[in-house]
């Protein structure tokens, strides 16, 4: 009895770093913003017009970004004339208030880029003209704002800022890309400065930034232009670097995977798909191959035992991509778009609209069910959130909420 | 068994070919009319065709159309929706993605291919009635078909190129230049997946290369014909 108890403290001191604080943090693509949605018993496919649709709301204002939804709240961002604005809806899609985040994006593809993460009783936004802030989750009342153009020297990149945030413990993180002012860890609860990182120097280029945890040190995961930088997340130091090849590149937009000490990253510019290896301190890399071939611009990919599926850009199809040796050993004809997973499936939400349900088959990725979208406006860029059994699906001004459990 | 069934598509296909060498400007106008549904089309008003335009991105488009010659497309380029019309008199159009988000007058090359999209009927209906030649140039192939070249010489000297199937008689393909930087540039539209609406046939996929590369492709989803349009939609807004 005592063993086991002794074992179990040990168990538990081991696991601490892996989770942190015990921190729920809600955000951007879902567990460790892998695009991977930790659901159980969803409808394995769908009736031929699509998964059954519990409600929309049609008033959110421009916007590419996705729900974050906690146990009694759903939060999105929207930009309305000019402005963005984080909404706050009930799990039934009854709008309860927004509230001013910022000046927004309305330049080309104009409105509300990212997705909010929530801690607590705290939501952590961005806006397109660089301004971060931290809400209360209850009413919307700012606690603390600041702008990475005007506070951090920042430049705003040709399709404006676009970055989840990203929180550690007590700290936020955010990428304003200026040669001195280029990464910047706050305190997640004044939004003063913990420390600077000088990063590469480069613009920051659409990534929202992934967390490794490891025994010695967690690295913040994170592209600037042209570069994949890892940073102590203790001091803000540099720990490496991998240069993208290749002329004009400046959209590195899906957040990185990390897994087993490898990093997997798929790029729309530059070197497309690549492994890295990173060393049990986290201190070094060692690439181990790219393929620039699969060329995912910002659809996010999904990575399932030894193979990644992820969409072309280029070509308008999906592809799988073994991750032993980086060679594409089929693609799918579905246009192109994002891609998700939830309990033994993968979902998908194309440019055109149709939403698709596919088994991830090894090498094979198997199309079971597909519907279009006949709501919402504009675009069809945003990424699927798969949540106590409901597909939130963000079109342009509309929210929709599909059963699919 | 398998061959002698190729030989005998051989002989039927080069029976028609030879035979359909044959036949005139006005018999494959004839048949061009019947295979479209022209008298169908004349029951029409008002055609709204709503889908996808695929040019790098994949952005909604729609395009209103009203008799004689009203004409509206709305698309989105960086997801910023622009504009081109016509009214029957004036071409305009916007250009967002110039900075610029007013209407403007159509300068004067753009406004003649606008308004050659616009004629409800197509240039071939009634062409003499419509001050244009019609000239037929022989066979030629698209994507390795066979199909009747046409020549149009429009009432305002432009010139379109016209390719109709020469089995089904449906438009295969259209071309014509673009005067771009002084240069000639070869602009072809290819229509494919043609389905019947209201027994009128509408390409649901139009594919158009610019100076031989492919460009665009305008997929629709639903092609509505007679809905309430309001004639104003198609006037140059003051801003």
């Amino acid at each position: 009895m005592k063993y086991h108890f002794f074992s179990s403290i040990i168990v538990f001191i081991l696991l601490f770093p892996v989770f942190g604080s015990g921190q729920k943090v809600l955000q951007w693509r879902g567990v460790n913003r892998s695009g991977v949605y930790d659901e159980t018993s969803l409808l394995k496919s769908w009736p031929e017009k699509g998964p059954e649709l519990l409600w929309e709301f049609n008033g959110l204002g421009n916007g590419y970004g996705s729900p974050v939804i906690t146990g009694e709240m759903l939060f999105i961002n929207g930009e309305i004339d000019t402005v963005s604005y984080l909404f706050a809806l009930d799990l039934s899609g009854k709008y309860l208030w927004k509230s001013k985040i910022g000046k927004e994006w309305t330049l080309s593809y104009p409105g509300s880029r990212s997705t909010p993460t929530v801690v607590d009783d705290l939501v952590y936004v961005t806006a397109g003209w660089g301004q971060v802030a931290c809400l209360e989750a209850g009413t919307g009342k700012e606690r603390w704002s600041l702008n990475m153009i005007t506070d951090f020297h920042g430049a705003a990149p040709r399709f404006g800022f676009s970055e989840s945030l990203l929180v550690e413990g007590n700290t936020v993180y955010c990428s304003p890309g200026s040669p001195d002012t280029n990464v910047v860890a706050l305190d997640r609860f004044t939004g003063k400065i913990i420390w600077i990182s000088k990063g590469a120097g480069e613009m920051t280029a659409y990534c929202s930034p992934m967390l490794i945890s490891l025994p010695q040190r967690n690295i913040l995961v994170t592209f600037s232009k042209t570069t994949l930088l890892g940073i102590d997340t203790k001091d803000g130091k540099l720990l490496w670097s991998y240069k993208q090849e290749g002329q004009d590149i400046d959209c590195q937009v899906n957040t990185p995977i990390f897994e087993n000490g490898f990093i997997y990253c798929v790029a729309g510019n530059g070197n497309g798909a690549f492994k890295l290896k990173l060393s049990a301190d986290g201190t070094q890399i060692a690439e181990l191959w790219k393929n620039p071939e699969c060329d995912n611009l910002m659809g996010g990919f999904i990575k399932v035992n030894d193979y990644i599926y992820t969409s072309g850009y280029e070509k308008r199809q999906y592809y799988i991509v073994e991750t032993n040796t980086g060679k594409i050993v089929d693609s799918v004809k579905f246009d192109r778009g994002t891609t998700n997973y939830a309990d033994g499936m993968l979902y998908l939400y194309n440019e055109k609209g149709q939403v698709g349900l596919f088994r991830p088959a090894g090498p094979r990725m198997e199309q079971v069910s597909t519907f279009k979208l006949t709501a919402g406006t504009k675009a069809h860029f945003s990424h699927p959130v798969i949540c106590n059994g409901i597909m939130y699906i963000r079109h342009g001004k509309s929210l929709l909420a599909y059963k699919v459990k | 068994m398998k061959k002698k069934f190729s030989v005998t598509a051989l002989i039927l296909v080069a029976f028609f070919v030879a035979g359909a060498q044959d036949l005139s400007l006005d018999e494959i106008l004839s048949k061009h009319y019947q295979a479209m549904g022209f008298e169908n089309l004349k029951k029409v008003n008002t055609i709204i065709m709503t889908g996808t335009m695929v040019q790098q991105d994949a952005m909604p488009v729609k395009i209103i159309r009203m008799r004689p010659d009203h004409y509206l497309m709305e698309f989105d380029i960086q997801d910023i929706t622009a504009y081109q019309g016509y009214d029957g008199q004036t071409a305009w159009w916007t250009t967002p993605w110039t900075g610029n988000p007013k209407p403007q007058l159509m300068p004067d090359d753009r406004a003649k291919e606008l308004k050659s999209r616009a004629d409800f009927d197509g240039l071939l209906y009634h062409w003499k009635e419509k001050g244009h030649t019609v000239e037929l140039l022989g066979r030629d192939t698209v994507d390795k078909s066979p199909v009747f070249k046409l020549k149009i010489t429009k009432k305002d000297g432009g010139v379109e190129f016209l390719f109709l199937d020469a089995a089904k008689f449906i438009v295969q393909k259209r071309m014509y230049y673009r005067i771009v930087r002084g240069q000639e540039v070869a602009m072809e539209n290819y229509f494919r997946d043609y389905r019947s609406v209201g027994d009128v046939l509408f390409a649901f996929t139009q594919d158009t290369h610019y100076g031989g590369q492919p460009y665009n492709s305008l997929q629709f989803d639903s092609i509505e014909l007679n809905k309430p349009v309001d004639g104003k939609i198609f006037r140059m807004p003051a801003k």
